[in-house]
């Protein structure tokens, strides 16, 4: 991957995160100002109520005190105009005096000012001091009859605290001034007694005077400062006096504060989950990162690689190579991914074996040494390669298919194959320098006491042809003779002496196990002249009393010259039968090969030594074998394979 | 005329002494006398210039081989002929040795009959040789005796000129000629130009003394 889309994975624009970030806080703002706003709102709506409200209320008192007016102007002209107060008369006092009219006595006045009655008679409040308007008061008499209107006077205090204001009524008969009703309210009863019930729920209601001092209120709980309020002047009593409404405190409106609540908690919320998004991403990033970095260095590893890497899944298709398997084969990588066996890769000579090995693999995996298999590559060259597999293990755990890694040994192999046979004919050559040495010495060996014993016969001769001889010397001649002859005979010994001590080694074995190794030992080589061994092994063990080293070097020899007489075989199967089986107390070995066959003139001859029909042979091998066959009391002989070629069988006594 | 400073003998260096002592005894029965050596080493101490005979050599000995002893011999200016016994193996190396003047090789096994004919007509070859070395000498020792004038006169006398002519090429009386053509031959033991030209030949010497002779026969 190229390092700058790398770049760019790895930083995120500015803007990402930018915006949801502004967004957010243009939201919040918008959430604070409509929270403000709708506030705002209720605090308007609210004061508006409370300004209705208020308006509701003053114009409620005004009707009271008019409506007392007109009552206490009906009263007077009764009360004014007859000596003694009527029953019908003091029935309209009493109603008068009722709790939710406010007044809380009555008093008439003549016309002079002088108080004629009055109910109730003495108030149980005692007005304080000297104050202007208490009862009576000529003066809001005189201004009553000089307006001819009722008259409010000034608030005044009396005695508990408590504060009334009187109303001075001129009562008219006609024209004629008769005098004044002067109705005497108190500010208690007025203002907050008889207030509805759900005025005085809402509001605190008070009266202060021109100074601000509350003289009447509602409640002795003092208004919270901050509350809506709403004063206006008490008028008619007048005089500065202030009619003061206070709201309580609004009920709190929950669901706004719920709603306002939630919008808070669910942007906090926002801002944390988007925060964790943003520490989440950061992680995804720099995982991603690594794991980029893991993937690129992977790759630059799987590319650098000499092996050849291949997984397949369980159906066997492939999923993945690397380059240098595709450098291996030739293919090319999307020529193989997805393919399914057989490959185009695998040696079409030799497709049933590698299929076997394949499945096996697929079954159970390749043992850990590896497996050794040969492939072809695209353009036709034959590569012997060492596979290892290891399963694949998915994301999830599950078995999912099959590593393979490849490794090229053909140059090993043929290496490998050049050093046998070099060490092949290093040894032949070195038994034919062995064996030159040998006969070269032992040649010079005997040639001294032969040529001795030549000379002293033909001397002998000379001097036999003498007339005289003297005998005693002949017979000292002949003495040496003699030693020389047992001089020759002590060498030819030596030599036999040394070829005995390589005699074989007896023991007993399985002729079976025998054969089994010495096939495995030239099946490489038969591979490599692409011929086939086909062993028919006897069902039951073979017991011979034999050397295994001897037999297992005749098994390979007879098995060799069958290859050998192969050569050139191309009209039939390239097959060397190989059997063991017992017959009448003997074993045999047989090998049968399909090759050129023996002629007649060299059947005779085949167990000769120094015979060959090889170019490179020495023309022991058969000798050799038939030397081992005699030396186990066996035997070795041959016949003609009627199908063309060689049958060599190698009998030994059953142990 | 024959040396006498040594009897000629056959000389078997061979290292097997069985073989040594065969050939003596076969060497013996046709009369041949010989003497062993069982080395080269042994040999080559008790080698003279002086000895005659042949030698008998194994080319494979131990220690100093036949043909380093032949080497040694040849630089020392031996005479005797050198039979060399052979092994099979050493054939190349005999027939080199054989080029470089050895008398002969013969290989084992061999004809023992034969090896002494060899051996017979090597000793009959060193004694030639030795005659032809001894005459040689004494006409060499003969001729230094000869003056100056004596030698041209001899010179002139085996180119078969006459008396009259030599007298004319050397500006001399043919009495003078005579006188020198009878010291010549006294000094030269021969009584006759034709005595004198047989004894030059035998000694190899014939040629030396008519360089001229060549251009004018």
């Amino acid at each position: 991957m190229p390092h700058t889309d790398q770049r760019a994975y790895a930083t995120t624009p500015a803007w990402y995160w930018r915006l949801p970030s502004i967004t957010l806080g243009l939201m919040l703002i918008g959430i604070i100002a409509l929270v403000w706003m709708t506030r705002h709102f209720d605090d308007e709506k609210q004061r508006e109520t409370l300004i209705n409200d208020v308006l509701w209320m003053e114009q409620d008192l005004r009707f009271r005190l008019d409506r007392n007016e007109e009552y206490l102007a009906e009263a007077g002209q009764s009360l004014l105009s007859e000596n003694e107060v009527s029953a019908k008369t003091d029935a309209r006092i009493d109603q008068l005096l009722k709790p939710d009219t406010g007044l809380v006595q009555i008093q008439w006045l003549d016309s002079e000012g002088n108080t004629l009655g009055g109910r109730p008679y003495a108030s149980e409040d005692v007005s304080v001091g000297e104050t202007r308007g208490a009862l009576p008061s000529t003066e809001d008499a005189r201004l009553a009859q000089a307006v001819g209107r009722p008259v409010y006077g000034a608030a005044y205090p009396v005695l508990g605290d408590k504060w009334r204001f009187n109303v001075h009524v001129p009562v008219f008969t006609g024209s004629r001034y008769v005098g004044t009703v002067v109705g005497v309210y108190s500010m208690q009863h007025l203002v907050v007694r008889e207030l509805p019930w759900w005025f005085s729920e809402r509001y605190r209601v008070s009266v202060h005077d021109a100074d601000g001092h509350e003289i009447a209120a509602k409640s002795k709980v003092e208004a919270q400062p901050g509350h809506q309020q709403y004063a206006i002047a008490f008028d008619p009593p007048g005089y500065g006096l202030t009619l003061k409404v206070t709201a309580y405190k609004a009920p709190t409106r929950w669901v706004p504060v719920l709603l306002i609540s939630a919008l808070v908690f669910l942007g906090g919320v926002i801002v944390w989950s988007l925060w964790q998004l943003r520490q989440h991403t950061i992680g995804r990033q720099q995982a991603e990162m690594a794991l980029r970095e893991q993937i690129s260095y992977r790759q630059a590893m799987e590319g650098s690689l000499l092996t050849g890497l291949r997984a397949r899944d369980m159906e066997g298709r492939i999923t993945f190579v690397n380059p240098a398997f595709c450098r291996m084969t030739g293919f090319a990588e999307d020529e193989l991914i997805g393919v399914a066996p057989p490959m185009p890769y695998w040696d079409p000579d030799n497709i049933e074996r590698t299929r076997a090995i394949h499945d096996e693999i697929l079954a159970s995996g390749a043992p850990r040494e590896g497996v050794e298999i040969r492939f072809r590559h695209k353009d036709g060259h034959m590569i012997d390669a060492l596979i290892f597999e290891a399963p694949l293990i998915d994301a999830t755990g599950t078995h999912a298919g099959w590593m393979g890694s490849f490794l090229d040994i053909t140059s090993q192999k043929r290496a490998e194959a050049m050093t046998r046979q070099q060490e092949e004919r290093l040894q032949a050559t070195s038994r034919l320098i062995t064996m030159g040495e040998m006969a070269s010495t032992l040649a010079h060996e005997l040639n001294q006491p032969l040529a001795a014993i030549s000379s002293y016969s033909s001397g002998c001769i000379n001097q036999l042809e003498k007339p005289l001889s003297d005998t005693a010397e002949l017979r000292d001649i002949i003495g040496k003779i003699t030693r020389q002859a047992r001089r020759a005979g002590d060498i030819i010994r030596r030599v036999h002496d040394f070829v005995r001590r390589s005699e074989p080694k007896r023991e007993s074995i399985d002729l079976n196990s025998i054969i089994t190794e010495a096939v495995a030992l030239v099946e490489a080589d038969a591979r490599k002249r692409v011929v086939n061994i086909d062993t028919q092994f006897a069902p039951m063990p073979l017991p011979v009393n034999a050397d295994p080293v001897m037999l297992e070097q005749v098994a390979i020899n007879l098995i060799r010259n069958g290859m050998d007489a192969m050569r050139d075989t191309t009209d039939r199967p390239r097959t060397i039968r190989v059997e063991t089986f017992g017959e009448d107390r003997q074993v045999y070995l047989r090998v049968t090969d399909a090759g050129r066959g023996i002629d007649p003139e060299a059947a005779k001859r085949i167990f000769e030594p120094f015979f060959t029909t090889k170019d490179e042979g020495m023309g022991m091998g058969l000798n050799i074998c038939r030397s081992i066959a005699e030396l186990h009391n066996g035997r070795l002989t041959f016949e003609d394979n009627p199908h063309g070629g060689t049958i060599f069988t190698f009998s030994l006594p059953h142990a | 005329m024959m040396s006498t400073h040594a009897k000629p003998l056959t000389h078997i260096v061979d290292d097997d002494e069985a073989i040594r002592d065969a050939l003596a005894w076969l060497f013996k029965t046709r009369d041949v006398p010989c003497e062993t050596w069982r080395s080269a080493e042994d040999f080559l101490d008790a080698w003279t210039a002086d000895r005659r005979g042949c030698i008998v050599m194994d080319i494979r000995m131990d220690g100093m081989s036949g043909l380093d002893c032949s080497n040694e011999l040849r630089r020392r200016g031996n005479l005797m002929p050198i039979i060399f016994i052979t092994g099979h193996g050493d054939v190349p190396m005999a027939v080199g040795a054989l080029k470089r003047g050895a008398f002969d090789f013969i290989e084992k096994p061999f004809d023992d009959n034969a090896l002494v004919d060899i051996v017979q007509s090597a000793l009959a070859e060193d004694e030639r040789l030795a005659e032809q070395r001894a005459t040689q000498e004494d006409v060499a020792h003969r001729m230094e005796q000869l003056t100056t004038r004596e030698r041209e006169v001899m010179g002139l006398i085996l180119a078969g000129k006459f008396n009259k002519v030599i007298a004319d090429e050397l500006n001399i009386s043919m009495r003078t000629v005579e006188v020198h053509r009878a010291r010549v031959f006294d000094k030269m033991g021969v009584r006759s130009a034709v005595e004198l030209a047989q004894q030059l030949t035998l000694a190899g010497l014939y040629e030396s003394i008519t360089p001229e002779a060549d251009s004018d026969a």
